[in-house]
């Protein structure tokens, strides 16, 4: 979800701007390992979530960028969706209590 | 739609799988790269790594995830799962994979033959072109059979003036007796017109056909012999072509042997109104001569055509009703009479079996059914005592379509199982028919587990894992989080009303398939104990075949007989005995027009048609058929003394309705005189035990000799056994004629039994299918109330502490079984009622709707239900009140 939110902002982006970005956004608490983005990424390609090509960066590199379609998009909506649920149902057991 | 997409990318990962892995290389090089840029410090690259975590596990995920396995990679977990889980429990898996093994392996078993029989072409080229005409009977004339003989000149001009077949070719069934090798013996032998073999597209494996010049009058001398013959009689003799033999003292020569297993026609791939052998031996040329019809000749020719590439079975008969019309125009007399259906000869061979065999697939459908519900059941209980892992498992996040999928997944598994251990069921099934069962089941030869059985079982196995995984899946979708928490460990009494449903379809469905055999095999009894209009008992029975050329003239003939009679007359022993053209339940004798002078009709269209057999003396007292009025035929019957007649009681009654039959006077068309009705005979039935014996007359071989008397049936009723009376007959007639082989040397019990096989071989298997319903659905009943038992162990309890008494406890869980039970068999019967007036074809003696057979199945059905009931009651009973009460 991390990823598609953070794809969907960005635009097209390549994987170490893809991990540097959630670690921003988070402010460093959530510390995975940087390598599990990668098998996530492959997931996403093969669901169809996104597309991947290959472009140069700004220091002259070559880097696979990657895309958000229009099946991702929908996913991250109802992902949010599920997310938003689960956590307010958190917050409300966690408040009566 | 999504999934098609995923599956297309895995399918080009799979070509591309070199350039994957470099790009991923670089990827992560980039970014490690990347990364420890971003970083300060000697160790940047160390720490990069560090942050990144193991790369290679990285790759290794990253490739897994692309491969097409994984999808299938949970359903394998799912198995595996399964797999574990029933080897904990033993018991519940035996029943399971067991019960399915009888339902699967009985349905693959049973298709095996319909595949054979029904489905699979014959073995010759485009057998779909192979056509038997068949001439039937004028409209309202019933006959108890559909097919009747071509006359010679009809089929000669049919065969040239048709223009939808391609072959058209006559056959008659001509036994020969082969001397001069070995011993004499009697073969089975067929007159066919030359292009017999070219219809049926069959070519010889040695030698070749008889041409059309050789099928003339005069000059048919060659013979081909069956590939069983060749090897039996000649050794195989490679050198056989060529060869004279003499055969009902005729020469001829060998000019082919067919291919191994060719025995066209066989008997019970035919109309059991042609007196066919059983298998066909040797095949010579009919040699029809082209004349105009004699008087008095018979049509005794059946027809077989190989259709035009073009044309189809509807054109054919299109072409058969214009030959018709044709025919009637030139000859007024014969209207009604030329009238001839096509029928295919797939069709034709697979015969009286087809009804049989669809009624033996119905019952095995039950079977699975009934299975199929059992295992439902079962896993049904096991899902529920399984609530606890599921809920913990949606609890950990698996959604409900993961978790229908592994319950499927274990169906399936279960399923595979079962199939498996099925298709040595269905083996072992096959075996058994084949050794035991009829011998007249068509093609049984080439019955076996060939693929395509094989695909039918595997498809047969995942319909049921389906069906049968449904049902708890279902259950499973329903048991939502929520309520099961809420209903805690107590279990949810909607399910337990799912059980129940199944369990009263079970229920009824083994009433239904118990009625079906009850009915069966009663109307079987009644058959055995019906009045045949003989006395089977002790009667022995052969056949003697006179060669034409030795026995040309008909004194001769009658000669050889009196003789012949007169010499076993005096065996030690012998009570009665006598010869007939045909044996009672061994098939149709001749049929004829009859002349009834007092009884004139202005139509010769309406004059009646009966049965008339030819026979001497005593032998209606040899077969047990008692004469209930006047008198049997005397020695004194003679040429030249008055022509007497004895009729069958359908005969009098149909002709001399209310009157007595004796001294009137009937008569042939082709003779001129009248004969005189002596006596009245007993009905006796000749097609089967099942129907009943049409008009039949009976007249003295010494007063009309026909030239089919060269093939007679001697019946031989004696105290002697066996053995001694069989060397007896023979000896009597080596010493008239030593080169006469006795033939089909049987007693006619044999032919008795012979004619109920079918019948036999119906009740038997479907009788086993009711007796597996039966069990299944107890095993049912048990694993149901033993269920409901437990669950019910707390309130069991509380009525103890309340003071109810054990016997109560006992009788509340068997009126439990006892209620479900009886709304079972209610629903049963109603269904029986609809299903069983199908069955009226089967049924002899008995009504679809027999009560007696309805009640009585009814309360086996109970009593079973209630002892697979007895065993949970009494555990019921047992019960410790206050353990009970504690009890979680």
């Amino acid at each position: 979800m991390l990823i598609l939110k953070t794809l969907a902002r960005g635009g097209q982006q390549h994987g170490y701007e893809i991990a540097n970005s959630i670690q921003q956004i988070s402010r460093e608490i959530l510390e995975v390992e940087e390598g599990s983005l990668y098998p996530a990424l492959q997931r996403m390609l093969i669901k169809g979530w996104a597309t991947a090509e290959w472009g140069v960066t700004k220091g002259n590199r070559r880097a696979r960028y990657y895309r958000l379609t229009r099946a991702g998009r929908k996913r991250l909506e109802s992902e949010l969706d599920q997310f938003r649920r689960v956590s307010r149902a958190i917050f409300r057991v966690i408040e009566s209590s | 739609m999504m999934w098609l997409g995923e599956i297309w990318r895995r399918l080009q990962f799979m070509t591309r799988r070199r350039e994957f892995e470099r790009d991923l290389q670089e990827e992560l090089r980039l970014h490690l790269d990347l990364r420890a840029e971003d970083s300060p410090g000697d160790d940047a690259h160390f720490a990069a790594k560090r942050r990144f975590g193991n790369s290679t596990q990285v790759k290794e995920t990253s490739r897994e995830m692309w491969n097409l396995g994984t999808t299938f990679g949970t359903l394998l977990q799912d198995a595996k799962h399964a797999v574990r889980s029933f080897s904990k429990s033993r018991g519940f898996s035996a029943i399971a994979v067991l019960t399915l093994a009888l339902g699967i392996g009985s349905s693959t078993a049973v298709f095996s033959l319909i595949d054979v029989i029904l489905l699979k072409p014959l073995p010759y080229p485009e057998p779909e072109k192979i056509v038997l005409p068949w001439r039937t009977p004028p409209a309202g004339m019933t006959l108890g059979f559909d097919e009747l003989p071509w006359d010679r000149v009809a089929f000669l001009e049919f065969a040239r003036t048709s223009k939808t077949f391609q072959h058209t070719a006559a056959f008659l069934t001509q036994s020969f007796n082969l001397t001069g090798v070995g011993a004499p013996v009697r073969l089975a032998g067929m007159q066919v017109s030359a292009a017999f073999f070219p219809a049926l597209g069959v070519s010889p494996v040695l030698g070749r056909f008889f041409t059309a010049e050789e099928d003339q009058p005069g000059r048919e001398h060659e013979v081909i012999l069956s590939h069983a013959v060749w090897l039996e009689r000649f050794g195989g003799d490679p050198k056989i072509l060529g060869r004279a033999l003499e055969l009902n003292g005729a020469p001829y020569v060998v000019t082919g042997v067919m291919p191994p297993g060719f025995a066209f026609p066989r008997a019970h791939e035919m109309p059991g109104s042609f007196s066919f052998p059983r298998e066909t031996q040797l095949w010579v040329p009919i040699a029809l001569s082209r004349g105009p019809l004699n008087r008095g000749e018979p049509s005794e020719l059946a027809v077989i055509g190989r259709l035009n590439p073009d044309a189809d079975l509807a054109q054919a008969q299109a072409d058969l009703d214009a030959f018709e019309k044709r025919w009637e125009q030139e000859r007024p007399g014969a209207k009604g009479w030329i009238h001839a259906r096509a029928r295919a000869l797939s069709r034709q061979v697979a015969g009286d079996t087809r009804r049989p065999l669809l009624l033996i697939l119905g019952a095995v459908a039950v079977v699975l059914l009934i299975a199929c519900c059992n295992v439902a059941n079962l896993l049904l209980a096991r899902s529920l005592k399984r609530k606890r892992e599921f809920v913990l498992r949606a609890a950990l996040g698996a959604g409900s379509s993961r978790l229908i999928r592994q319950l499927l997944t274990e169906s399936l598994v279960l399923a595979l199982a079962g199939g498996a251990v099925g298709v040595f069921v269905a083996q072992s099934a096959i075996y058994f028919v084949k050794m035991f069962g009829p011998p007249n089941i068509p093609r049984l030869h080439e019955v076996a587990l060939d693929p395509r059985v094989l695909v039918f079982a595997a498809a047969v196995t995942l319909v049921t894992g389906i069906l049968f995984g449904i049902v708890p899946s279902i259950g499973a979708r329903r048991a939502d989080l929520a309520d099961s928490l809420k209903e805690g460990a107590r279990g949810s009494s909607g399910r337990g009303a799912l059980r129940s449903a199944i369990l009263v379809t079970e229920v009824a469905l083994a009433l239904v398939l118990v009625i079906a055999a009850g009915l069966l095999i009663r109307s079987f009894f009644h058959l055995l104990s019906a009045d045949a209009g003989f006395n089977s008992a002790r009667v022995l029975t052969f056949e003697l075949t006179l060669p034409a050329t030795k026995y040309a003239r008909q004194e001769q003939i009658v000669a050889l007989y009196r003789t012949a009679l007169e010499r076993l007359r005096a065996a030690p022993g012998v009570q009665s005995t006598g010869i007939t053209e045909i044996l009672p339940v061994d098939g149709a004798g001749e049929s004829t027009v009859m002349r009834i002078p007092d009884r004139p009709v202005t139509n010769p269209r309406d004059r009646p048609i009966v049965s008339y057999t030819i026979v001497s003396p005593g032998y209606l007292s040899a077969i047990g058929t008692p004469i209930l009025r006047g008198r049997d035929f005397l020695e004194s019957d003679q040429a030249d003394s008055q022509p007497v007649a004895i009729v069958n009681i359908a005969m009098a009654k149909k002709i001399w309705p209310g009157q007595d039959p004796i001294g009137k006077a009937a008569g042939v068309p082709i003779r001129k005189y009248d004969m005189t009705i002596v006596g009245v005979a007993a009905d006796v039935k000749h097609l089967s035990l099942h129907e009943e014996a049409g008009p039949e007359i009976y007249v003295v071989y010494t007063q009309d000799p026909w030239p089919s008397m060269l093939t007679m049936q001697v019946a031989l009723r004696t105290t002697a056994d066996l053995n001694t009376a069989i060397a007896y007959a023979r000896d009597a007639v080596r010493s008239i004629d030593p080169d006469l082989p006795l033939a089909n040397v049987r007693m006619l019990a044999e032919l008795v039994s012979d004619s109920m096989t079918q019948p036999r071989f119906s009740m038997l298997l479907v009788a086993l299918f009711g007796a597996f319903a039966m069990v299944l659905a107890s095993v049912g009943m048990y694993g149901v109330i033993s269920y409901s038992v437990a669950q019910r162990t707390q309130e069991i309890g509380i009525r103890m502490a309340l003071g109810a008494g054990r016997p109560d406890v006992f009788r509340m869980i068997l009126g439990q079984g006892a209620r479900l039970a009886g709304v079972g068999i209610a629903i049963g019967i109603v269904v029986a009622l609809l299903v069983t007036r199908a069955m009226t074809a089967f049924l002899y003696g008995v009504r679809p709707a027999d009560p007696m057979t309805f009640g009585a199945v009814s309360v086996l059905l109970i009593g079973v239900a209630m002892a697979a009931c007895y065993v949970p009651a009494r555990r019921a009973m047992r019960l410790n009140p206050t353990i009970a009460l504690r009890y979680e």
